[in-house]
């Protein structure tokens, strides 16, 4: 094999870009219309934990935890946003000011339980545990689907830990993630140790050749060589580059505020490169302790947590409408399930899947601020109830992948979403 | 050990203690373990029974011997147990500093009276430590009680006290092990920690562990570790032994299957062994078989004329990727099977023969994938044929639709391999590892003309033989651990169970039958964990597919909610299957079964039938009747009114010559690259190569007992095993004329990087909940691993770094490149996927892991060599054979001496020492603390450690350290390291 049809078969994790986006698989078109996005790109924000919706984007009337017993409802006031009749918490206020560009999808809801590894791997994959495959992300499927947007570049980016939620399932290996646990580490396996320098890289390299050289052409060994110059030249400065956030004005980069919206940064600069999906985790756990996960004591500086969610988002969002790439980049935020209007004995809040609120904003997509209506203390739809699955069909239309295509697990067709339609009303 | 003594203990009245002191024997510590008679209130017993009783030289307990049941596997004992330790002690006259230190509740009785205590499981401490709010500052409250002191590991009690000795003095520690979380009535891990007496006498600072004879051990971590690795080995012998009694009770029983097995070989037609077919070389027996085939394929093979189209290289693959999926194997949709010549010539029931010769107009294959009628056209589902392939299939057609059965371009056997190429092969093959410098000298200096076979069976004894073949089973059977709370289709840990029985070598009929029974710990690494599936509508059922595949190569998955579209079996016998495990009818859930309405929204008929309505309640059954008769069970299982011994029975018989020629497939197809039947785990799928071959080879597993080390032996002397690798060939040539070099497995790459270059395997242990503050059933504790298959996915759905193990995860990632699996929700046949991918490349060179491994710290093997003083040539000729099991070739040797050469001379550092790491005490982080911020800054310091690796040795001059660590690095990244050649 030479190395173009090496490339060709290692298309999405490295190469994938330079060739036509791969569509094979059966494609169901008979008989349903389904709305059709233009964006390219996908931001997928994960608060792990469980964001409390009430104490952010569906706020109700106010609650305290701190009486005895305590009161149910919103930790904090509302405010209004741009968009009339839509309001959120108070330190959701810069993002407020952008609700134009947001839609919060307050009507989410499933039935997998309150326990986080389940919930985690529901909301990633839009299906229950199976016993008898492995489903593939939604990150996964979109880089399947669709490949990576440049050349020479990977489909698929994780800040955050690796885990099989995320995985490429039944895609296999190709369309997995390649991963970094925060913005000073570089991608795993692309970002040379501390003390190998580009004379050092340089010098392992001349003393690596003469074993290359063994690599018989058109051999199993000689694939993996292909491979390996590839990785080696990834982890050179054309792809190295896209990391460094320094190249990034300071001021921009202090708008975007600490660790998490440097991801967020890093993300927009990604996009920039090429790359087709990133999922970025929002685990700043040493904030709170919980993270997102706000039981008890977790709540008290929970405020902290989403000031920091609102200052990075709002970034992005003005950042990539500046850069004219808010239309082509869906940004959206997933979180494993929501919280009860009501505290706990600790003065937190434990776990709701009845309804919560997942994000979405950019794409393309034509936002409203906040879509579907939940009871007076946030606990379950009461009108225009939306299941993870109709979650990933919207963000699959949205980019311009057919929602009820089926894929292929070995010669298995399953479709891409377990019954899933897209929000219409976001779609023109 | 196994001395059951039946005595009572009163345990609070100092007369008794007398009493049992008489019974220990001198200079030594008797261990006495107590099951019965405990109380469930976290309490000392008023009278507990002794059920089993060992000896130790010393008051130092971590670990106590294996519980087994049933024929040998892995049981729980009750929650608590009562370990008593008693010995008679003489100490020199005078007031001494004892240390009492445990896991659960212990009690020190110095004498006759109770002189120390530690507490039992505090409530509140569960409580917060289970919501994960422990406060880290409590760590800040430790006993340090002097220089060297070795500091309680996480979830350890301690307490010290001066005594008064004077004279021989009894000592008796007890402790209760596991015991009972009281509001939840769950139980804890039954863990020792470290469970210790240790002692300081009067004027001194040094602990030692406390001993009745002339055994001493210090007890700091250098010296404590040496001693728990010591213990271990010899725990290992205990457990190994109680096995084998174990084992021997079922003796009679197991007599009698072989005696039966004997019968049935005698009274069934055996298959003779052909001659040697001529110019063939040969080994053993399979190499007849092999010659054989391949002189019969080479009669019946035409040369392809020049320019004709490679049925094989070009048009297979088209029908592979477009029509197999429902033309293949048995059970085929319209009846048109296109994975068989003979059946694709006969045709189908709708258009009659796919394909005539000569004719592509006339040929349905080419008439359907050509039409225009959406009823007609094929594929059914999915895109059309490119143009291209069209013309392709149109263009073989028309040159007469040649179709060799087999895809060999040639005849001419590879010559046998040379012996370090064999030697790295056999190592790798049956022990997991590359071979060690040791082992290279002695093969070649063994000139004896069998040395090969000397070889090869030195390493079938080798215990490590258990370690190769693990990740293979784990996958095939699909363990899934998770270290908290199992949601994910979790199982029990059974892993530890697998383990044994490979170092025990079980006969594989008792093997699946231990597995079948279900029996033993569920949570602590017997076959009950097997039988659980975690958030499965029904767990019977995914384990009713994972055993018919892996010991049957029988394919159910899709029975699982439907009858299988291209498969033979319906969803009612799966659930018959199943419902023997289950023991009872099993009631078909609405969640288990496809709504077929949804499938008939438009478009064609479905492709796939429901034919068990939800809620139908199947009764056991054995649906398999083509592979041996139901009544067989009657005659053969141990209880033949049991379901679950039935169906052991019905799978192991060896009337059921299915089951051995499986089991023999598996193993040649490990050690071959290639199964005689292709897809091991689906026969349906699969046309058998050599069908005399795998007859032969499934009787002489019979006759061996199902001793899979005899199928081995066989295999491994073969020429055919032997053979030099073909670099062209990307299989394993179908007719075995020449091996393919094969990728190594994700555990064998990992695990050789460790051992060949001698950096230690250092990772966290495999446990989320350190401190022991969960019950039993939502977290694991999978103990230190020293190889590759003993780790787990660290499971971080919460995507919290406080419960990050970033250690094992710099491990992980990179098996996770390669193939292995840390979380395992669903079966595997055992074949993994092995096609290059960049970041496989990426992580060896630049991951965290190839980091410790290509710096040269001082507890690098490496280091130790290259501060050796043999001169610059040995030195690049022991780095290739301890790396690359080979020889450098001159120019090589050259280039990599001249790359060392500069500073060679003055590398080592005069006077320079080995950095001695002082005791430390670091905090933890832990599921009791992990919500804590603290815990999750501290978390990541440790990552931001492991990612910054060893510090580098001071003995080496740093410039040329660097250089030699630039060859290293270079040496391992050299493609050949990743493939078996």
């Amino acid at each position: 094999m030479n190395r173009r049809q090496f490339l060709a078969r290692s298309a999405a994790l490295a190469a994938a870009a330079s060739l036509p986006p791969t569509l094979r698989g059966a494609e169901t078109t008979r008989f349903v219309h389904h709305p059709k996005g233009k964006a390219d790109h996908c931001i997928f924000i994960w608060l792990g934990g469980g964001m409390a919706q009430i104490d952010t984007f569906d706020p109700k009337r106010r609650g305290n935890a701190k009486t005895k017993p305590s009161v149910a409802g919103s930790d904090y006031a509302p405010v209004d946003t741009a968009v009339p009749g839509v309001r959120f918490t108070e330190h959701l206020a810069q993002t407020a000011r952008l609700a134009e560009r947001v839609t919060a999808v307050r009507t989410v809801n499933h039935k997998l339980g309150i326990e986080h590894a389940l919930a985690t791997n529901f909301v990633h994959t839009g299906r229950p545990v199976s016993g008898s495959t492995i489903y593939p992300s939604l990150g996964s499927v979109i880089a399947h689907e669709r490949g990576a947007v440049g050349d020479n570049i990977p489909a698929y980016l994780l800040i955050g830990y690796p885990n099989v939620s995320r995985g490429p399932g039944f895609l296999g290996a190709k369309n997995g993630y390649i991963y970094l646990v925060d913005t000073e580490s570089g991608p795993a396996g692309f970002t040379p140790p501390g003390d190998i320098d580009a004379t050092r890289a340089a010098s392992r390299q001349q003393l690596l050749a003469p074993l290359q050289g063994r690599a018989a052409a058109e051999s199993a060994v000689g694939d993996y060589e292909v491979a390996q110059r590839e990785a080696l030249r990834l982890a050179g400065p054309d792809f190295m580059r896209h990391f460094k956030l320094t190249e990034e004005p300071g001021s921009l980069r202090q708008r975007y505020g600490g660790e998490f919206g440097q991801r967020c940064l890093l993300a927009r600069r990604l996009v920039q490169g090429g790359v087709r999906f990133i999922e970025v985790s929002h685990n700043l756990n040493f904030i709170n302790g919980a993270g997102w996960d706000t039981h008890n004591a977790g709540q008290l500086n929970q405020h902290v947590l989403i000031r920091e969610l609102d200052t990075a988002l709002s970034a992005l969002i003005i950042d990539l409408e500046t850069k004219g790439l808010l239309d082509k980049t869906l940004i959206a935020i997933g979180t494993e399930f929501g919280r009860p209007g009501q505290f706990d004995g600790g003065g937190g809040r434990g776990h709701q899947s009845s309804t919560f609120s997942l994000v979405l904003a950019g794409g393309g997509l034509h936002h409203r601020g906040a879509f579907g209506q939940t009871d007076d203390f946030s606990g379950k739809p009461v009108e225009s109830p939306v299941t993870v699955p109709d979650f990933h069909a919207t963000i699959y239309a949205a980019l311009g992948i057919n929602p009820t295509k089926e894929l292929l697990n070995a010669s298995r067709p399953v479709p891409i979403t377990d019954g899933g339609k897209p929000i219409a009303a976001l779609f023109g | 050990m196994a001395r059951r003594l039946l005595l009572i203990l009163t345990l609070f009245a100092g007369a008794t203690l007398c009493a049992v002191a008489a019974a220990i024997p001198a200079g030594k510590v008797r261990v006495d373990i107590c099951e019965e008679g405990l109380p469930a209130d976290n309490s000392w017993p008023t009278a507990a029974l002794v059920t089993e009783s060992y000896d130790e030289d010393l008051f130092g307990l971590f670990e106590l011997p294996q519980k087994y049941v049933g024929t040998g596997v892995r049981g729980d004992r009750p929650f608590p147990t009562l370990v008593r330790a008693s010995a008679e002690v003489t100490l020199p006259p005078g007031k001494h500093r004892l240390l009492l230190r445990a896991r659960g509740a212990a009690r020190l009785f110095v004498g006759g009276k109770v002189v120390l205590t530690t507490p039992f499981d505090q409530p509140r401490q569960f409580a917060v430590g289970n919501a994960g709010e422990l406060p880290v500052e409590e760590q800040d409250n430790f006993l340090d009680l002097g220089p060297g002191y070795r500091f309680a590991p996480p979830g350890n009690r301690e307490v010290w006290g001066e005594v008064e000795f004077n004279g021989p003095t009894t000592i008796v520690l007890e402790t209760l092990v596991g015991g009972m979380e009281l509001k939840s009535k769950k139980p804890f891990r039954p863990e020792l920690g470290e469970t210790v007496v240790a002692v300081a006498l009067n004027g001194t600072t040094e602990w030692k562990l406390l001993s009745p004879g002339a055994r001493q051990v210090r007890y700091t971590d250098v010296d404590w570790s040496a001693y728990e690795s010591e213990r271990r080995c010899r725990l290992a012998a205990m457990n190994t032994a109680a096995r084998v009694a174990r084992r021997e009770a079922a003796k009679p029983y197991w007599d009698r299957r072989r005696e039966s097995a004997r019968a049935w070989l005698a009274a069934t037609p055996a298959t003779p062994v052909p001659a040697l077919a001529a110019g063939f070389p040969a080994h053993n027996a399979i190499d007849h078989f092999i010659a054989q085939r391949i002189t019969q394929v080479q009669a019946e093979t035409a040369p392809l004329p020049k320019g004709a189209v490679d049925f094989h290289r070009e048009i297979k693959p088209i029908l592979e990727a477009n029509c197999f999926s429902c033309h293949q194997g048995a059970k085929v949709k319209g009846g048109l099977r296109l994975d068989d010549r003979a059946a694709a010539f006969k045709g189908g029931k709708a258009d009659g023969p796919a394909v005539i010769a000569g004719q592509a107009a006339k040929s349905p294959l080419h008439q359907r994938i050509v039409s225009t009628d959406p009823e007609e056209v094929m594929p059914a589902k999915g895109e059309r044929l490119k143009p291209a392939e069209i013309a392709l299939l149109r263009r073989w057609i028309e040159e007469g639709a040649v179709w060799p059965e087999f895809a060999v371009s040639h005849f001419k056997l590879t010559g046998l391999s040379d012996d370090l190429t064999f030697l790295r092969r056999v190592s790798l093959d049956t022990v997991g590892v590359t071979p060690t410098e040791p082992e290279i000298a002695a093969f070649l200096a063994d000139r004896s003309p069998d040395r090969r076979a000397r070889v090869i069976d030195q390493l079938l004894a080798d215990p490590r033989w258990a370690d190769q073949w693990m990740g293979y089973w784990l996958d095939v059977l699909a363990e899934n651990p998770n270290l908290i709370n199992p949601t994910l289709n979790n199982t029990g840990p059974f892993r530890w169970w697998l383990h044994e029985s490979l170092v025990d070598n079980k006969p594989l009929d008792l093997f699946v039958t231990e597995l079948v029974r279900l029996e033993g710990s569920e949570r602590f690494g017997g076959p009950a964990g097997f039988g659980v599936a975690t958030q499965n509508d029904v767990p019977m059922a995914a384990k009713g597919i994972i055993l018919s595949s892996a010991f049957l190569g029988v394919e159910m998955k899709c029975a699982r909610c439907h009858d299988a579209p291209t498969h033979a079996w319906k969803q009612k016998e799966l659930f018959e299957f199943s419902a023997l495990l289950q023991t009872r009818p099993i009631k078909l859930p609405a969640t288990s079964s496809v709504v077929m309405d949804n499938l008939r929204l438009g478009g064609r008929e479905p492709m796939i039938e429901v034919t068990l309505a939800p809620g139908a309640s199947v009764a056991p059954a054995w649906p398999f009747a083509t592979f041996c008769d139901e009544a067989t069970a009657t005659a053969l299982a141990e209880k033949p009114d049991h379901t679950r011994d039935r169906l052991a029975a019905l799978i192991t018989a060896p009337q059921n010559e299915r089951f051995a020629q499986v089991m023999a497939n598996r193993i040649w197809q490990r050690f071959m690259g290639r199964g005689l039947v292709e897809n091991v785990g689906d026969w349906e799928k699969s046309v058998t190569s050599h069908p005399d071959l795998l007859r032969w080879l499934g009787r002489e597993l019979v006759r061996s007992g199902y001793d899979t080390k005899v199928i081995a032996r066989l295999v491994l002397n073969s020429h055919a095993y032997q053979r030099a690798t073909d670099a062209t060939l990307a299989a394993t040539s179908p007719l075995f004329i020449a091996p393919a070099p094969r990728r190594m497995a994700a555990e064998q790459l990992v695990d050789s990087l460790f051992a060949a270059t001698g950096k230690p395997f250092s990772v966290e242990a495999v446990n989320l909940d350190v401190d022991s503050v969960r019950t039993i059933d939502n977290a694991l504790d999978l103990g230190r691993a020293r190889r590759a298959w003993m780790l787990a996915s660290t499971s971080n759905e919460r995507d919290r770094p406080s419960l990050m193990l970033p250690r094992i995860q710099a491990v992980a990632e990179v098996l996770e490149v390669f193939g292995w699996r840390g979380a395992r929700p669903d079966a595997s046949n055992g074949v993994r996927e092995v096609s290059a991918n960049i970041l496989q490349p990426a992580l060896l060179s630049n991951g965290t892991m190839m980091l410790w491994l290509t710096r040269l710290s001082d507890d690098h093997d490496l280091t130790r060599v290259a501060l050796e003083d043999r001169g610059l040539d040995a030195l690049v000729d022991r780095l290739f054979l301890r790396l690359l099991t080979r020889h450098p070739t001159a120019a090589e040797k050259s280039f990599y001496r001249d790359a060392l050469t500069p500073g060679y001379t003055t590398r080592v550092v005069a006077g320079a020492k080995a950095t001695e790491k002082p005791p430390a005490r670091r905090k933890f982080v832990g599921w009791s603390n992990h919500m804590k911020s603290e815990a999750n800054s501290l978390r990541l310091e440790e990552e931001a450690a492991a990612r910054q690796g060893d510090t580098p040795t001071a003995r080496l001059e740093p410039e040329w350290r660097r250089r030699f660590e630039d060859v290293l690095w270079a040496l391992l990244n050299a493609p050949e390291w990743t493939h078996i050649g």
